[in-house]
């Protein structure tokens, strides 16, 4: 009896462990033996590529190197960055000037690399702001922000800053579409079908790098969300992806995913222009900032232009084609060879794939379905190349390898898919940790793509590094596509949340005429101090102005007096260094402002209002030689009216005062 | 028919049975286990007899997109009359006990047995209605797509892997059913009947083993894994081999010499499957005895076994030529 007993309570026991251990086990063994040594860049290496990846809400863009994912730089761009000084210096704060004044923060979501013939060309890489429309473009021989132009008659700049194969253009497409600037905006907010336009953008790109609106053209309302441009045989075309053709005002998580097809807009841009020139344009009154950086004054200039020129794509027949494109698109990629445009539906159960030469016999023979806001909608089979079938959940974005093969990032599923673009069949899926956004192959968006490694960015961090409380930085995987399978090499940690990324060959870059530092003879900034003679202490009314020089290791002057309560102190230094990698800092007690960070040869200002009667310390902030912790002096302030003459020196000391 | 009084020990079982009955009130019945990429650590949804637990309010927030009704507790008649009902047996099972009357216990076992399939039926009716009962306006529309759980076992929704297995007061139930069938066992003298009792017994997990355990081999982590014959780390993708016995272990090998000699020392371990590494591909298991193998020449493997297995009969051709090696069968092998 008694062993019976015990034979069927272990059984039961049995049942119970085993039914626990037949859980079906978790993808966390894809790393394989020699992973380490593909990411593996050994000291005092260089790596193969430099990314360039946007901060999304940090509102910068940062730089890192792949396939090692070390972090080289944070280039300040849309947001204030009190370390570098970055729009706390008088220089820089005209930078971030818009229509709206001084604006310190925004949502800097995309990259694009310059590109000449359609291949990245290692000059400028331009950044979008998602939240006041601007578009930023940063010298890369500099890794500086220098130019940024505001968008009018747009509302969050997202299907941004993509560019044609020669960078005639680089394009804006408002996401959320509002009442043109030139008109009433003060309207209620359920009139959006009648009321809420979209207008997208076209800024011509000068040789410089200059930016201009040339034109923008002005559709129904609805979102436009990502877009790419045509190259090779499909250059003169731009393609934008559209959500909300419902043209929901509210709850659009529900209301914007109704019909089972929204649009992939495409844009002739070539007849856009010709319109143009035949001025079938309105010009239209409205207010941007254009802010520039001169490279040899070392400062901004904001200037504030009043007119835009306006394309009505309603009227102006053959501009704009929409062609239906399943479950609110998300990503618009096109193939390096120009004929596949790629859309994303991001609630899709497939990838429909486009042909553009189907798109030009559809339009020659008016294959049309109807029409929206009266532009023309294309017939979904007659541009179709065919769809990838169940390529996994949530498709979002699509990158190239140059060999055929597209990659689509899969936020709900999860992970990279790698298909053959002609035969639409899926070769490769591997998991990304966790639920991937945007994806970046080097040149993966151009007509020559080096399909060597793949950057997956994703949005969900977890488990994938050590915890640091409830908010954790985002994660990114590099995976080697050099083999048939994709194989996971690295994780790296990203700086605020990476949307796309490009990445370039790093000769491209490192041999584009880097700039070292800036020669002092070069320096035209009106309040440069080219010498330690010329170090002086002027003032202006209550406008005391400090030119300052830095050397290792003291400032000149660095014993001020004479300052006064109530005065606005301007210190102007420059960094006399004519040497790389020499840079000195400035920062003086109580200033309600950031730091300087002086480049050698350049002149930075830091405006300072003393609070109170005393004396304060000033410093230099970047360890500069064995003797920086020496690098200091010391600005006195007296009560107004008091009677201190306005002194100041370096290595002697003032006769005897009070 | 006579009453028949029960023993003591079978007086103590349904004590036991009580205890159960009365505890399971106080652990979860059920539990729907949700894994996806994005979830690693899991998402956990636990039925009690008088509530619903876990992550239910993560779950519900999921659930919007692909139009689902959220779970609230009070929308359940169920957990307001389970208590009483689960309650009701363990008084039952105490009563028994006390009275001590075969026939009371019979009917204890038969109204159980019934009450766990009303119970069963109304949990499916649930998971269907739940599964299928979706908001048109969802932003998630998947053609001919359900999201039912699965009544026990596993099934894929979506990105989700759901996994429906009782919890601990699911196998205080369970538990409380084998011993009230114990006692009646023992009562009734049925185990004199059957021939092999025990034997059906142990026959009982070993069904629901290989119900539930997998037929893929767990990939082999180079330089991490150890060899289960000769203890070195496997670190050759392409000699290494792995067996999967009868009870869902997995052994890890680096030549296929190591596997063989293996299974000869332990001949009481019974396998299921056997892989081994593709010779064309690094740490590719295969079907080991679909594969195609060629042995001796010039390949090099770690324990010096020199087998090299293919998927393809080409490619065993093609390097049996290069290699000088000569083929050989899996039997052969295995010897």
């Amino acid at each position: 009896m008694k062993t019976n007993f015990l034979k069927i309570t272990s059984a039961v026991v049995l049942i119970a462990a085993f039914m626990g251990s037949c859980k079906p086990k978790n993808t966390s063994d894809t790393v394989s033996g020699d992973a380490a040594q593909k990411a593996y860049v050994a000291p005092g290496k260089y790596d193969e590529f430099y990314n360039f990846v946007s901060g999304g809400f940090s509102g910068q863009l940062s730089v890192y190197g792949l396939p090692s994912g070390r972090l080289f730089r944070v280039i300040p761009v849309f947001s204030v960055d009190p370390e570098k000084g970055w729009g706390y210096s008088e220089e820089t704060k005209p930078m971030l000037n818009t229509s709206h004044g001084f604006v310190p923060w925004d949502d800097l979501h995309h990259t694009e690399m310059s590109q000449t013939n359609g291949e990245v060309d290692g000059r400028w890489v331009f950044g979008n702001a998602n939240n006041t429309p601007r578009i930023a473009r940063i010298d890369l021989k500099t890794f500086k922000t220098a130019e940024i132009i505001e968008l009018p008659n747009s509302g969050g700049n997202h299907s941004s800053p993509f560019i044609t194969e020669n960078t005639e253009y680089v394009v804006a497409g408002t996401r959320f579409s509002v009442p043109g600037d030139y008109e009433n905006g003060d309207v209620p907010i359920n009139t959006y079908k009648e009321n809420y336009k979209g207008h997208i953008s076209f800024v011509k790109v000068g040789k410089e790098g200059e930016m201009d609106i040339a034109f923008q053209i002005m559709t129904p309302g609805v979102n436009f969300d990502l877009s790419h441009a045509g190259k090779g045989k499909s250059h003169g075309w731009f393609f934008f992806s559209c959500y909300n053709t419902e043209q929901a005002n509210t709850l659009l998580e529900v209301n914007a995913s109704q019909k089972d097809k929204d649009f992939i807009m495409a844009v002739n841009w070539k007849k856009a222009e010709e319109y143009v020139k035949a001025g079938k344009g309105k010009k239209q009154k409205v207010r941007y900032a254009h802010n520039t950086w001169d490279e040899h004054t070392h400062t901004a200039k904001s200037e504030i232009k009043t007119e835009v020129l306006v394309l009505d794509a309603s009227e102006l027949k053959d501009i704009c084609y929409m062609i239906p494109c399943p479950k609110s698109p998300h990503g618009c990629d096109v193939d390096p060879t120009g004929e596949y445009i790629i859309g994303s539906g991001k609630l899709a159960a497939l990838i429909p794939v486009f042909s553009y030469d189907k798109l030009q016999k559809a339009i020659k023979d008016k294959s049309y379905e109807g029409d929206y806001g009266g532009i023309p909608v294309l017939k979904y089979e007659s541009v179709l190349h065919g769809e990838v079938q169940k390529p996994g959940l949530g498709p979002l974005h699509t990158e190239f390898d140059g060999k055929g093969n597209a990659y689509t990032t899969m936020f709900v599923s999860s992970e990279v898919v790698k298909w053959d673009i002609k035969s639409l069949k899926v070769l490769d899926r591997v998991p990304t940790y966790y639920s991937v956004g945007h994806l970046c192959i080097p040149g993966g968006d151009s007509k020559k793509p080096f399909g060597k490694y793949l950057v997956a960015y994703n949005k969900i961090t977890k488990d994938r590094y050590l915890p640091t409380g409830p908010e954790l930085c985002q994660s990114a995987q590099i995976y080697d596509i050099s083999g048939d399978k994709m194989q996971l090499i690295l994780d790296f940690p990203t700086i605020g949340e990476p949307h796309y990324a490009q990445a370039a060959p790093a000769d491209l870059i490192r041999n584009n005429g880097q700039l070292k530092f800036y020669k002092l003879e070069d320096n035209k900034h009106p309040y440069a101090t080219k010498g330690e003679k010329e170090a002086k202490v002027v003032r202006e009314g209550n406008k005391v102005h400090v030119y300052m020089t830095s050397m290792r290791s003291h400032f000149a002057p660095d014993n001020i007096e004479g300052v006064f309560l109530g005065d606005e102190v301007y210190f102007h230094v420059t960094n006399l260094e004519q040497d790389w990698d020499v840079p000195h800092g400035f920062a003086v007690k109580g200033a309600d402002n950031g730091e300087l960070l002086i480049m050698p040869g350049e002149t930075t200002t830091l405006k300072w209002v003393p609070d109170r009667v005393g004396t304060f310390p000033f410093y230099c902030t970047d360890f500069c030689s064995a003797l920086h912790q020496e690098m200091q002096g010391y600005i006195r302030v007296s009560p107004k009216g008091a009677n201190v003459p306005l002194h100041y020196s370096l290595g002697t000391n003032f006769p005897a005062g009070k | 028919m006579k009453t028949v009084k029960i023993s003591l020990l079978s007086k103590v079982l349904l004590l036991i049975v009580t205890g159960l009955f009365l505890g399971s009130l106080y652990f979860p019945m059920w539990q729907i286990d949700l894994d996806a990429p994005q979830y690693p650590e899991g998402l956990n949804l636990k039925l009690y007899a008088n509530k619903i637990g876990g992550d239910v309010e993560i779950i519900n927030g999921l659930n919007h997109y692909i139009g689902m009704a959220t779970l609230h507790t009070e929308n359940f008649i169920e957990f307001k009359i389970l208590p009483y009902i689960i309650g009701f047996f363990g008084l039952f099972a105490l009563v028994s006990a006390l009275i001590a009357k075969r026939k009371f216990v019979a009917t204890l076992f038969i109204s159980f047995i019934l009450f766990t399939i009303l119970a069963g039926v109304d949990f499916y009716r649930w998971n269907y209605e739940y599964g299928h009962n979706l908001d048109p306006n969802a932003a998630i529309k998947v053609p001919g797509m359900s999201y039912q759980p699965p009544l026990i076992g596993y099934k894929q929704l979506l990105n989700f892997g759901a996994y429906s297995v009782p919890d601990i007061g699911g196998w205080m139930l369970i538990g409380s059913g084998l011993l009230i069938f114990i006692v009646l066992t023992l009562e009734y003298k049925w185990y004199k009947r059957f021939m092999k009792p025990k034997a059906a017994l142990l026959l009982m997990p070993i069904f629901i083993l290989t119900a539930c355990s997998g037929n893929e081999p767990k990939p082999i982590k180079l330089n991490v894994d150890a060899c289960e014959f000769c203890k070195m780390p496997v670190s050759d993708g392409k000699f290494g081999a792995e067996i999967q016995t009868q009870k869902g272990r997995y052994f890890m090998f680096d030549d296929i010499s190591c596997l063989v000699k293996y299974c000869e020392e332990n001949e009481s371990t019974k396998v299921k499957s056997y892989y081994v590494h593709d010779y064309t591909q690094n740490n590719q298991l295969i079907d080991a005895t679909k594969a195609f193998y060629i042995s001796g020449g010039d390949i090099n493997s770690p324990m010096h076994g020199n087998i090299a297995a293919f998927t393809t009969f080409s490619d065993a051709q093609n390097f049996g030529d290069k290699l000088k090696a000569k083929a050989i069968s899996w039997n052969e092998i295995l010897k």
